[in-house]
């Protein structure tokens, strides 16, 4: 076969292969769903795997963190994914963003059995599919009397003993909020005042922390003895120090949200409704609660004391967090991190 | 060249590489760890967390994609690198002397902001598919040590031994292959385990690059991090380690290149 | 004419891989800065007009170039007594030198906290031999930083000059040594101009790694310590806001070009033979 022919050969091979990748593309659609990626196998049992039967269609998933996969959801104009997992401050970024489209709750039959925060945290755009909450944990053998108020970890006995969240995590901006109520201002309104008290807090504060692995890491090796904290980390941290408590806070503690949205350029609409409905069934919930993947939304699962540990779980609890307006704490973003940044580079 | 060695440059020395190795103990002792999150000393001996890397598929198959980008990557950087490398040393006249610098740019960009272009610029705008993509990012990446690496063995290279094996006949590429190439043998293996280390390592700008059904170690190292504080990470630091000597002896045997034993 | 268009040839498809994948799509990125409704320079003014951004961006320029010193000179230290090793023993101590970079930050970080924390290993050795009564805290603090670096950074030296020491001919030295030249004088007058253009790579890809490191001084240097890195990553990823971070990109390019290039001309000056 001489060079040309060789040429032309693979190029037809390649032709085909496409023509057929396209035409088989054309029978199946392909659901693209945009989350995290911990947990694979796990969501590929309890989820995936299920669904495709249902739906008689192929899934792929894009990988990474809230940002990495927002930015490239804003970069293609809101194409390219279907359905988006995101925590509710990101989500709220990309709707003020433009890049969701409302949902279309008669599709979603499950709503109904959903904790009221669930249904519709957005203003219309996709439910929240899993709960979690903000608070303090501390080490209940080296801090005493017990932390029972945001206001405690002003106390003069924890010098350099405390980890915040850093001002670009999700629990950061909740810091300023929390401190605005120590000085009993408005965060929003009476910015200066929040950040008098986040200067009165400094010296307490050992390192801030960007990831939950370095929350653990400076927990587990001494370096500091409470934080602010999503529940997720409690676990790690008290395998470390079997003494580490969460807090009973009389001031409540704050809920997050993990959201789902169909970005404004899906091609499978419908398909990402069917999906969303799947992930908020009572089925799907209850299994991955049992689990240990997800908090369950759907007032109709049912844990033994000992699988709800884990988990910010039943409406007792729920029905204690205080919520977030992320609309206005994501415009005041930007000045905050320039504040938090030269408060704590002094 | 070997010549005797003054006793306090090798005391020196000595305590540089102490303290290069000194942490790796803690992070292999924080691999086997029996417990849930990183410790040391390890509490208990377990290799739990190196079969979690095989159990997890998602950690297989993007081991996979990574490999075959740091390779492909690293070879194709290797490939256009070394001939300019050649070219800037050989015909240092002829070419303007700012050329050379132009290959430390793609180290020289803050990585998000060449991941961000990227995608912005050639992944949407043409079209091009994810793998390319990532793959000629990652070449991109990594050419500044296949350049300027090479280079700096080349610039002492004596270059009249290329010159009189050329007057006596020997055709060029030949001459670059037989008396040019096993000169800075050193200087490619080096520019080698860097460029693939870097690949492999790299999360910026693979961050962008990824899309849809493709995505690397790094990043689901991350993901996993979201989530996870054990020891998974230390022992993937390990196995990368262990990876990387047997990356280095496939080179030796296959490519005969004399690694760094001349 | 085909002689003449060797060079370029040659490296062509070098140029062009950087010039269509880096000059062109970066460019454009960092042209939009440009762009702004307040003039094209308000970015820039908004830059420079804070004195915490002033701040960041001198302290970003000061530990690169301090971890870059460091680096060079332990780098050197290293990799010429490694190029005087044995074969198997300089195999095994390469390998020892890159296994640093295999490790990922917040592993490398963990063992830092290990061996530099509060209730680190040096802190223990240091109480129980009295020598201190209370644990100093080293972390956090811009030494913090820079040993960290250096430590990330002294392999990439020592590989970069490995291969550049490798080149020298034995003979050279043994000539210079045989004709009574002190050791010094044999290294000032010999190697050092022979390993100059290994050190200006060298120095190079340490000074542009350190400038745009993001993740090892926010977790050795925590805010305290914040670098340019930092502010970019916080514009991109957190705030949405491109602009805001090509603004920081940009400056952050043009110090680093300017530096470099001055660093390669003083380099020069030393030594008019190298590169």
């Amino acid at each position: 076969m001489s060079e040309k022919t060789r040429l032309r050969a693979s190029a037809l091979a390649f032709g085909v292969a496409l023509a057929a990748a396209t035409s088989s593309m054309a029978e199946a659609k392909t659901l693209t769903i945009s989350w995290w990626g911990y947990n694979g196998d796990k969501l590929n049992a309890n989820i995936i795997e299920p669904f495709k039967k249902i739906c008689g269609c192929d899934i792929v998933f894009e990988t990474g963190n809230n940002a990495d996969r927002l930015n490239k959801l804003k970069l293609r104009g809101g194409k390219g994914v279907d359905v988006i997992y995101l925590t509710d401050s990101y989500s709220q970024i990309g709707i003020a963003e433009g890049l969701f489209q409302k949902v279309d709750a008669a599709k979603l039959t499950n709503l109904a059995d959903l904790y009221d925060l669930a249904k519709d945290p957005q203003g219309g755009y996709g439910p929240a599919y899993t709960i979690g909450r903000v608070g303090i944990v501390y080490d209940s053998a080296k801090v005493n009397p017990p932390i029972s108020s945001w206001n405690d970890l002003w106390r003069a006995d924890l010098t350099s003993a405390i980890s915040l969240p850093g001002i670009t995590t999700t629990a950061g901006p909740m810091v300023v909020l929390q401190s605005a109520k120590h000085a009993g201002a408005d965060a929003f309104t009476d910015t200066d005042k929040a950040f008098e008290a986040i200067e009165a807090l400094k010296p307490n504060v050992a390192k801030n922390y960007n990831t939950g692995s370095e929350l653990v890491n400076l927990i587990s090796t001494g370096e500091a003895r409470i934080a602010i904290a999503q529940d997720f980390t409690l676990a790690s941290m008290k395998a470390a120090v079997p003494t580490m408590t969460w807090a009973a806070l009389s001031d409540g503690d704050i809920a997050t949200l993990n959201t789902v949205n169909i970005p404004k350029g899906s091609e499978n609409v419908d398909l990402a409704h069917q999906f969303i409905n799947f992930i908020l069934s009572k089925d799907v919930q209850q299994l991955e609660a049992e689990q240990g993947v997800d908090a369950p939304v759907s007032t109709k699962v049912v844990l033994t004391p000992e699988q709800a540990k884990l988990w910010t779980y039943g409406p007792d609890m729920i029905g204690k967090l205080n919520r977030l307006d992320y609309q206005k704490l994501n415009d005041a973003k930007t000045d905050w991190i320039d504040r938090w940044n030269e408060v704590f580079s002094r | 060249m070997r010549t005797s060695l003054h006793p306090a440059l090798t005391i020196t020395a000595s305590l540089i590489f102490a303290i290069l190795v000194a942490p790796l103990f803690i992070i292999l002792g924080a691999s086997v760890s029996d417990t849930s999150y990183l410790t040391f000393p390890p509490q208990g001996i377990t290799l739990r967390w190196f079969t979690n890397i095989f159990e997890i598929s998602a950690f297989r198959t993007t081991a996979i994609t990574s490999l075959q980008i740091a390779l492909l990557g690293t070879a194709l950087a290797l490939l256009i690198g070394i001939p300019a490398a050649y070219a800037l040393n050989r015909f240092r006249i002829r070419l303007p002397s700012w050329l050379a610098n132009v290959f430390v740019l793609p180290i020289l960009v803050p990585e998000i902001v060449l991941g961000f272009s990227l995608l912005k610029s050639v992944t949407i705008s043409l079209g091009l598919p994810v793998f390319i993509v990532l793959l000629l990012g990652h070449a991109l990446l990594v050419l500044p040590y296949a350049v300027r690496v090479v280079g700096a063995s080349l610039a002492s290279f004596d270059f009249s031994i290329e010159e009189a094996a050329i007057s006596l006949g020997c055709p060029p590429l030949k001459t670059f292959f037989t008396v040019v190439l096993p000169n800075i043998s050193a200087g490619v293996i080096a520019a080698f385990i860097l460029a693939f280390i870097t690949s492999m390592n790299d999360v910026s700008v693979s961050l962008f690059l990824t899309g849809p059904g493709i995505s690397t170690l790094p990043i689901q190292i991350l993901a996993h991090m979201e989530q996870f504080f054990d020891p998974t990470i230390a022992s993937v630091s390990v196995l990368l380690m262990i990876l990387t000597v047997g990356v280095m002896a496939i080179v030796e045997a296959t490519l005969g290149l004399t690694f760094l034993t001349k | 004419m085909v002689k003449r268009l060797t060079p370029w040839i040659l490296a062509g498809p070098a140029s062009l891989l950087v010039l269509l994948l880096l000059i062109l799509p970066v460019g454009a990125t960092l042209l939009a800065t440009f762009a702004d409704a307040k003039g094209w320079a308000a970015p820039y003014l908004a830059f420079f007009n804070s004195g915490f951004r002033r701040t960041v961006l001198w302290r970003t320029v000061e530990i690169s170039l301090i971890t870059t010193v460091i680096s060079v000179i332990l780098g050197f230290i290293a990799a010429y007594v490694v190029a005087q090793m044995p074969g198997r023993l300089k195999s095994i101590m390469i390998i020892a030198a890159v296994f640093p970079l295999l490790t990922g930050v917040v592993v490398r970080s963990f063992a830092w906290l290990i061996l530099l924390g509060k209730n680190g290993i040096l802190n223990s050795a240091l109480l129980s031999l009295g020598l201190i009564t209370e644990p100093i805290s080293m972390l956090y603090t811009e030494g913090a930083v820079i040993a960290a670096m250096v430590y990330l950074f002294v392999p990439l030296m020592i590989l970069t000059l490995s291969g550049v020491l490798e080149g020298i001919p034995k003979d050279v030295l043994e000539a210079a040594s045989s004709l009574g030249a002190a050791p010094f004088a044999v290294f000032r007058q010999v190697i050092l101009p022979l390993a100059m253009p290994g050190l200006i790579v060298g120095a190079v890809l340490v000074f542009t790694g350190s400038f745009t490191s993001y993740a090892t001084p926010q977790l050795l240097g925590g805010e305290r310590q914040m670098m340019m890195g930092t502010l970019l990553y916080q514009r991109a990823m957190v705030t949405f806001d491109w602009t805001g971070a090509s603004t920081v990109a940009a400056i952050m390019v043009v110090v680093t070009i300017a530096i470099v290039l001055v660093m390669t001309r003083l380099a020069r000056r030393l030594n008019p033979m190298a590169a």
